[in-house]
This record gives structure tokens, C-alpha cells and sequence, in this order.
């Protein structure tokens, strides 16, 4: 595995399960604000493209001690990721500060051996040209580009906005690497009714996720696979914290250890 | 000059090595996947200058509070509004796709009528009015208004108008509301609309009501759930969730308690029989403390299947809270019995947090009130239009009563009693397809109009929805619109606008106009008396003994992602439903292993569920989280109407419904309906 890139400031985000009820608000906000095109038959999920999807748990016990909980899973923004090294094409890259997986379209011809590699099934191809029902292409949004068929997608933490914070940040002669935790926000965190996700910089003591992340309640998936994910989850049931690193229904994880903060596994 | 074996290796190995050490292929692979993907077809960006305005969600139910984002004009997507106690900047997931709805293929573009065979023709405005102005003059028989949209002014412009014409047959679809209003207005002697005050609530039993997702201002109650739920901490609020199906609301709760569907009343009766033996009293009870100490916890497990245990731990919970909270509501949110809803009343007097909130003021001269129009029972008077009580001229509004009113009404065939039908609507519904003729209604960005004191929120409330985009289609407000016909007609209702229907309203409700017309939201802190409410215990007694267990019972789910009887399914809703809700064009129907090994069928089996009023097709999911005896369904799905992103995926669960009359109250209900399940 290539050596690890260090960044000053790593984006990322805590998720609190046990606040998310699985509503969806954080999908469809996704989807408009990075025109992610709409499907007609989107409960086939191989090919509907879901930047952001919810997932339902189940703590797999029958009624009436079943319980359920739901996992929002956007990029992972993996400080190892598998995606970048298979990349022929340098579409995707981990090199800018703040530590978010690039996704340059124009450069991508859809091997897909970034989506063969991504084991958290992030990464989208689009199967075909993006339609949207006539005039409905009128409310895409400026900030993002439109991804045509053969091109392989996915959630960017909302790159755009970092872009937009910084520009503002310096018409406004600011340092924009020092930004206020709510002046980059991405659209999922800014539309879930729950406040279930928090984002900001890991690294920075004055955002939320900094602490949060550090949480005994925090894990991160299939955290021994060393991928270093950017995204962290919360939860006080244990069932939950077991499931995410927990790839099969019959794999033995061992003991329960409780995980959180950086650079730990 | 001959070539060898050498020559040809140091070829192929040349070749190899320029070939890799070329810029020449990567280049033209660059280039390649550059203009491979620049093609006429693709939508190019938009730039221009961004402005947030805000405004107020008339499409979804939880009218959330946004913040449009429009790109010089262009509305590009809405963002929870910060400043509105509506959002707190957060949004729903319907609000969220609202502006793609402008574009929705399924709008009415312009108006239409029906000819003699059956098909649609366009016409104009004029044509329209005069149209509906003639069967309207003539009409003899009556007036009828059915309204999907409960808490606009729209609905005093419509009331009015039927009162001109001697009518006060002016309903509204089905909903959360009515039970309650029922209850409280009409059988306990009380005035105003009872509020919820989540924010302060730090013990929240909501019984069968799915308050964190489709119940009421949703974005607002969740909010006020996060707000006591620090991450990583422990809760400062306890959440019970009981119901026969793990809701959101379930997977939000820290508690989820297993309850019978339309066992609403007696888990409700088992509650407060506890909270008077621990000693809490209230004025108005006299009688009822006999009819709850009848609702033991046995008891309440034999009837609702709720555990004494499970029964006693929320009896200490509500007693032991500081600001706690009773909710009672229907699962999917309608036909709900007006029996629980007054034994939920009593629980909140007996924990001393029940309050109430007056109802909007009306401004319209003889309009309704709402809480008159809530007391109407949609489900009789439909169902009375093939017994001879069928009004000569129904207007729909903002409603889809074809597709959404209980199977046993056969909606559908009482229109045809109707002799004229007319429907206001943005989308070409079951409802327009049953009507002679469809009005267009502007989109909710496009036209001004209203939100008073939404039903759940805990104070009286006023926003007003902007409009912020041009209309897009040949549509025309139908305030405005009604106001000049009823002028025309002789039935001046005595204002020339419907803004300035909206500005007295505003001047009712305490609020200043210009304020709320720039998107202020008004919040009064005026609450209505509920001195001298007391409660009908007879009602509640006969209501509560007709609570039967069933083979199996059918919960209906609702899920905003899923939208709503008036808008179809968005398109950008469809990739927030799971492969085990919706199978492409079959609809998941959900057991638990228990039930469905009783029943002889497995994952994925393809299943035919009846009821006396109706059969439904669906394809079976197992899932733990179903009560045992119970099939949850959910709601919004098999429509016949609207677009390829609604029309044909699965089946309406609404088909199941068969209303009965609830001793005691004499509302209409369908809760906890018997259903059968058989292989197909």
C-alpha cells in the first residue's frame, strides 16, 4: 500500500444512528444539489445512482426483540483509499488538502475498476445519458457538472461548497483554510431534520466532529481493512457498532473493542 | 537484408517500451473520454446570480419551512429555512424535491374538459368559467367541497362559496386532525385545536402516531427531538414509539413498544388507569377513572397486546417526567377512532400538559371554521352519493379522494352521481380523471397562499408561501379565480383578491402583513381555554369494547419519501425507496417470519390481501419488526393516474380500508382493519 498522505485538514462526518430514522431527506437533497439524474425504475439499485443511501439494520432477532436502525452512507473519503491506486485514468485522486476523494469526470472512460475496488459500494456508473423529465433540467444547479453515460460517480462531499467557502473567505481577505465549522457544510448535514450528521474538519478542536469522533460511541466500517475512512458513526447500541465492521452474516469478529478517533483500527 | 528472431524481439520490446514511455496513447485516451462525453444532448451549467428567499412548504404535509434557491430566477432547489420555527433549517424529504415539481410531467397544463366520450379536451379560462359558472347557477342540488389542503385559507374562499348556494358540505380528505377535533370539539365541550409542544416534552409517548415522520409539522417535532439528544450523550428526553410496525419513528425512539393496530384506545385507557393510581387527578374525568380501571395491564395486553411490563415502565416514564406527552394518532394517519383520541386528551390532562390553540380565524364572510370542516365526516358523505344525497356540483381541492378514500366507499362510482364534478389541481390525479372538469392550480412556488396553525405544532402559527417563480403553465389561482365567479354569480364574498384574503387573515391571526408576506414567520403565544372540557366516558366505553383481535390486522405505513394521495411519487423521491418496499411494479408487504410461516408463504412470494372492502397484490418481505398477526403495507403506491414515475408501481393499500361506524362516537373508521393473506 502507498505511503499515506498527511493533510493539515481532513473533512469529515459524524453520523449519529441513533438519530437517523431513515427519512430519506438527506438522499433527495444529495440529488438535487449534484444533479444526479432521476430513474424511473429507481428500486433496481444497480442502476440507479445514490451518491448518498440509506441503509436499514436490523439487529437480526426475531420479534418483538427485533430492532432496526439506519445507516446513511455517503463517500468515505478514505484516507488509504482503494479507488485511487486502480485508477488508470488519475480521475481519482487523494492529493488536494482536506482530504477529499477527487472525482474528475471529463477524464473518466468507465473501466469501473474503482467501483470493483471501493468496498463500500460508493462509487456509481451511469448505465445511461442522464434524462430528466422536460424542463426538470432547468432546476440543475450551476455548481456541479452533469455526468454523461460511461462515467463512474460519486459523493464529493459537496466539493463545490468547500470551493465557495474559500472564495468567500478570501473576498473577504479571511485565511480560507481556516473556515468556521457551519461555513462549509454539505447538503446532506444541512437538510437532515434529526441534526444525525455532523460535518467539519477532523483535525480542528473548534468543529463538533473533532470531539465527536473521539466518541466511545464512534466506529467506522470495516475498519480492519485499514481503508481510514473519513465518515464516522455513532452509536449507543452495541448490535450497531458490531455491524459496521462486520461484512458477513457468519464472519467472527471477535470481542467488541471500542473504536474512535484517528489512526485507530 | 535479412530479419531474425533478434530483430523482431528488439521490435516488439521498442515497441512496448516508446509505446509506455509516449505521451501519444494517454493523450488520446484523455482526449477521448473528453469529447466522448461532450454531446448536444447533455445539459450544460447555468450560471447566474444566486438569491435564497424564503417560503413555506405547501406540498408537503409537514410544511417545512425553505429557503428557495433560485440561479438568476431559475429555482434550483429549497433549503430548510433557518429563521422559521418550522425548520430550523432543516427540511423534509418531500419539500426537498419541491421545486423539481415544478417540472413534474403529471401537472395540468391547462384547463380541460370531459366530452361525451370520455376523452379531454382543452379549453379556455373563459370557457372554464362560464362552464363551471353555468352548472353552478343551476345548481339546484346542492353544493359539495372536498379539500386536500387542511390548514389554508383556500378553504374559507371554497366554504363561502357553498354557502352562497346553501351549503355547508364542505370536507376535508381524511387526516390526523379529524379524530382529534372530532373528539375534543364535538364530544368533550372543548374549543380550539389541541397542541403539542414537543420542544419542551422530555417523555414522549406517541401511540400509534409516527410523529417523527409523517405525523403533523414533522420537521418542527424533529427539531425539538434532536434538540434534547446531544450526540454521543446520553438522551435528556425519553422517546416510546407503540405501534405494530417499526416506523421511523420506531427507529428514532429509544423505546418501541409492540401495540395492535386500532388498539389506540385501550393502550391509551391502560396508561391513564395507571397514572390514577398513582395518584393524578383532573377536572372533567368523572366516570372515566371507573371506565380506566377496567384497562388493567392484563387486560390492555389481552386487547392491544402491549406487555404489562412494556404498560407499567411508561406509566412511571409519563409520571415521573417533568413536561411529558401523550400522542395518539392512526397508523397511516387516517380513519383513527375519535374514542382513542379523547382517552390521549384525557392522559395529557391527567399529566397536566394538555393545552389547546384557537383555531385560525375565519375572514371570509360565511366561510366555515376549521375546526367545523374537521367535524365533517368525508367518508359518509361520499359514501352517501349513491343513496340519493349526492350535491349537483363537487369541487375537489388540492385533493384525491378517487384514489385515497376507503375501497368500501367505491369512490369512483358515487362520482358518477355527481352531475358535474369539478377539480382544482397542479397534477393530473385518479380524482381529475374522474372529473368533467380540471382546473389547473399554480405550483405552491408559483402563487401566494398560506399556513395557519398547522395541526401538532404546540402554538399558533402563521406563514405565508410566496409566490417565487413565474407560472410555467396556463394556471390561475383559484382564490382569485372563485372570488371574481362568486362576484359574477351574485355571491360577492367581499374581497377582489385572494392576497387580500391572505392579508385579513394575517391581521386575524395577530400577524403584520408585510412581515409574513416576506417570509417572517408569526408565532403567537395565545392559547384557548379548556375550562369546563370534560370527558364522555359512555363513548369511550361502548368504542373501547368493540376492540376485537383479528387473525391478522393490517397497519398501513406512511413515509413523506413516499409523497402524498395529490402529488403521486416525485421522481427525485424515487431512489430513497428501498428494494424491499417497492420490487419495480410490486409492492412489498411486510410480516415477521412468525406470521408469515402461519401463513404458509416466504420471502418474495407473491400474495393476495383482502378485506371486505378490497383486494390488493403484493410481494412478501420479512421483517422482524412487524408485530406478530400484523401486515404492514405501505401507503401512496398503485396509482392509476399522474406519471411513469407513479403510475403502476404496486398496489393502493387504501382499497383495504372498509369504514365502520364506531359505537359511542359515530365517526367513521378503519383502523385496525381484519385482512386475509393468501398465496396467489
Amino acid at each position: 500500500m502507498a505511503s499515506k498522505k498527511e493533510f493539515d485538514i481532513v473533512w469529515g462526518m459524524v453520523i449519529d444512528l441513533d438519530k437517523c430514522t431513515g427519512c430519506g431527506a438527506c438522499m433527495v437533497a444529495c440529488q438535487a444539489e449534484n444533479n444526479v439524474p432521476v430513474t424511473k425504475d429507481a428500486t433496481n439499485k444497480l442502476r440507479s445512482l445514490t451518491w448518498l443511501l440509506v441503509y436499514e439494520l436490523s439487529n437480526g432477532k426475531p420479534f418483538p426483540d427485533h430492532d432496526v436502525a439506519y445507516l446513511p452512507r455517503p463517500c468515505q473519503q478514505c484516507g488509504n483509499p482503494a479507488c485511487v491506486p486502480v485508477c488508470p485514468a488519475t480521475v481519482t485522486k487523494k492529493d488536494e488538502e482536506g482530504g477529499i476523494v477527487s472525482q474528475v469526470y471529463p477524464r473518466c472512460f468507465g473501466c469501473r475498476y474503482c467501483m470493483a475496488s471501493c468496498p463500500y459500494h460508493v462509487r456509481y456508473f451511469n448505465w445511461f445519458d442522464p434524462v430528466w423529465p422536460e424542463g426538470m433540467e432547468k432546476t440543475l444547479s450551476p455548481d456541479v457538472s452533469v455526468r454523461p453515460r460511461g462515467v463512474v460517480e460519486k459523493c464529493t462531499f459537496c466539493h463545490h461548497r468547500w470551493m465557495h467557502a474559500k472564495d468567500k473567505a478570501r473576498v473577504e481577505g479571511r485565511d480560507p483554510y481556516a473556515l468556521e465549522q457551519m461555513e462549509y457544510q454539505t447538503a446532506c448535514t444541512e437538510a437532515c431534520p434529526n441534526g444525525a450528521i455532523h460535518f467539519g474538519d477532523l483535525k480542528n478542536p473548534e468543529h463538533t466532529v473533532h470531539e465527536l469522533s473521539k466518541s466511545k460511541y464512534a466506529f467506522r466500517l470495516l475498519e480492519r481493512l485499514g481503508m481510514d475512512p473519513q465518515i464516522y458513526y455513532l452509536s449507543r447500541r452495541e448490535w450497531v457498532r458490531r455491524l459496521g465492521d462486520n461484512y458477513l452474516d457468519d464472519e467472527k469478529t471477535g470481542d467488541f473493542k471500542v473504536v474512535g478517533g484517528h489512526g485507530h483500527g | 537484408m535479412g530479419i531474425d528472431r533478434r530483430d523482431v524481439i528488439k521490435f516488439i520490446v521498442g515497441g512496448a517500451v516508446g509505446s509506455t514511455l509516449t505521451p501519444i496513447p494517454w493523450k488520446l485516451t484523455d482526449d477521448i473520454s473528453i469529447w466522448t462525453q461532450n454531446w448536444p444532448w447533455i445539459p450544460t451549467n447555468i450560471g447566474g446570480k444566486n438569491e435564497y428567499t424564503p417560503t413555506v412548504s405547501k406540498l408537503c404535509p409537514s410544511n417545512s419551512g425553505m429557503l428557495l434557491r433560485t440561479v438568476s430566477g431559475r429555482p434550483v432547489r429549497p433549503q430548510g429555512d433557518p429563521d422559521s420555527p418550522l425548520s430550523g433549517g432543516k427540511i423534509s424529504s418531500l419539500a426537498a424535491a419541491e421545486a423539481q415539481m415544478l417540472y413534474s410531467p403529471s401537472r395540468v397544463r391547462r384547463p380541460l374538459r370531459k366530452t361525451s366520450d370520455g376523452t379531454y379536451k382543452a379549453v379556455s379560462w373563459a370557457e372554464a368559467e362560464a362552464i363551471l359558472s353555468e352548472k353552478l347557477g343551476n345548481a339546484t342540488g346542492g353544493v359539495g367541497v372536498i379539500s386536500g389542503d387542511e390548514n389554508g385559507s383556500m378553504n374559507e374562499v371554497l366554504s363561502a362559496l357553498a354557502a352562497g348556494f346553501g351549503s355547508d358540505d364542505c370536507h376535508f380528505m381524511p387526516g390526523s386532525a379529524q379524530a382529534e377535533a372530532v373528539a375534543y370539539n364535538q364530544l368533550m365541550g372543548g374549543e380550539g385545536q389541541p397542541a403539542y409542544d414537543f420542544e419542551k416534552a422530555d417523555y414522549v409517548l406517541a401511540i400509534g402516531a409516527d410523529v417523527l415522520e409523517s405525523w403533523g409539522p414533522v420537521v418542527a417535532t424533529r427539531r425539538a427531538y434532536a434538540d434534547m439528544r446531544p450526540h454521543g450523550e446520553d438522551p435528556k428526553s425519553t422517546w416510546v414509539y407503540a405501534g405494530a410496525f417499526q416506523t421511523n419513528t420506531a427507529a428514532g425512539a429509544d423505546r418501541f413498544v409492540a401495540m395492535r393496530p386500532g388498539a389506540q384506545v385501550a393502550l391509551a385507557l391502560g396508561v391513564a388507569n395507571l397514572l390514577i393510581k398513582e395518584g393524578a387527578s383532573a377536572t372533567g374525568l368523572s366516570g372515566f377513572a371507573s371506565l380506566a380501571a377496567q384497562y388493567t395491564p392484563e387486560k390492555v395486553a389481552e386487547v392491544a397486546g402491549v406487555s404489562p411490563d412494556a404498560l407499567q415502565e411508561i406509566a412511571k416514564g409519563l409520571a415521573s417526567a417533568q413536561k411529558p406527552l401523550v400522542v395518539v394518532g392512526a397508523e397511516g394517519n387516517e380513519g383513527g377512532s375519535t374514542a382513542a383520541a379523547i382517552a390521549g386528551i384525557a392522559c395529557n390532562m391527567l399529566l397536566g400538559s394538555f393545552k389547546a390553540v384557537p383555531y385560525p380565524r375565519t375572514v371570509v364572510q360565511g366561510a366555515m371554521g376549521r375546526g367545523d370542516m374537521l367535524a365533517k365526516d368525508v367518508a359518509s358523505y361520499v359514501a352517501g352519493f349513491k343513496g340519493g344525497k349526492a350535491p349537483e356540483v363537487l369541487i375537489t381541492y388540492q385533493a384525491n379522494p378517487v384514489y385515497a378514500l376507503p375501497g368500501s366507499i367505491k369512490t369512483k362510482e358515487a362520482f358518477e352521481n355527481v352531475s358535474f364534478k369539478v377539480c382544482f389541481t397542479t397534477y393530473l390525479s385518479e380524482t381529475a380523471l374522474a372529473s368533467d372538469l380540471i382546473l389547473p392550480v399554480p405550483h405552491s412556488l408559483e402563487m401566494v397562499d398560506d399556513v395557519a396553525t398547522p395541526y401538532g405544532y404546540g402554538k399558533a402559527l402563521y406563514a405565508v408561501a410566496r409566490p417565487l417563480v413565474p407560472t410555467l403553465v396556463d394556471a390561475k389561482h383559484p382564490g382569485d379565480f372563485l372570488l371574481g365567479l362568486g362576484a359574477k354569480l351574485g355571491k360577492d364574498l367581499g374581497f377582489a383578491s385572494y392576497q387580500k384574503v391572505l392579508e385579513a387573515k394575517a391581521r386575524a391571526m395577530g400577524a403584520n402583513w408585510a412581515d409574513v408576506s416576506r417570509g417572517t414567520v408569526y408565532v403567537s403565544d395565545s392559547q384557548a381555554s379548556t375550562y369546563g372540557v370534560r370527558v364522555d366516558a359512555d363513548a369511550v366505553a361502548k368504542a373501547a369494547a368493540v376492540v376485537e383481535v383479528a387473525d391478522l390486522t393490517l397497519c398501513p405505513v406512511m413515509k413523506l419519501n413516499f409523497g402524498t394521495a395529490n402529488c403521486g411519487i416525485p421522481p427525485f423521491n424515487l431512489n430513497t425507496i428501498r428494494g424491499d418496499e417497492l420490487d419495480s411494479d410490486y409492492l412489498y408487504a411486510h410480516l415477521n417470519a412468525s406470521t408469515a410461516k402461519s401463513k404458509g408463504v416466504a420471502q418474495g412470494d407473491v400474495v393476495r390481501i383482502s378485506s371486505a372492502a378490497g383486494t390488493v397484490m403484493a410481494k412478501v418481505n420479512i421483517f422482524e419488526g412487524v408485530m406478530d398477526g400484523v401486515v404492514a403495507i405501505p401507503k401512496n403506491f398503485g396509482h392509476t393516474a399522474f406519471d411513469e414515475f407513479t403510475r403502476g408501481k404496486g398496489d393502493n393499500v387504501s382499497a383495504l380500508f372498509a369504514v365502520a361506524s364506531e359505537p359511542g362516537t359515530q365517526a367513521s373508521v378503519w383502523t385496525g382493519q381484519a385482512v386475509e393473506l393468501k398465496r396467489a
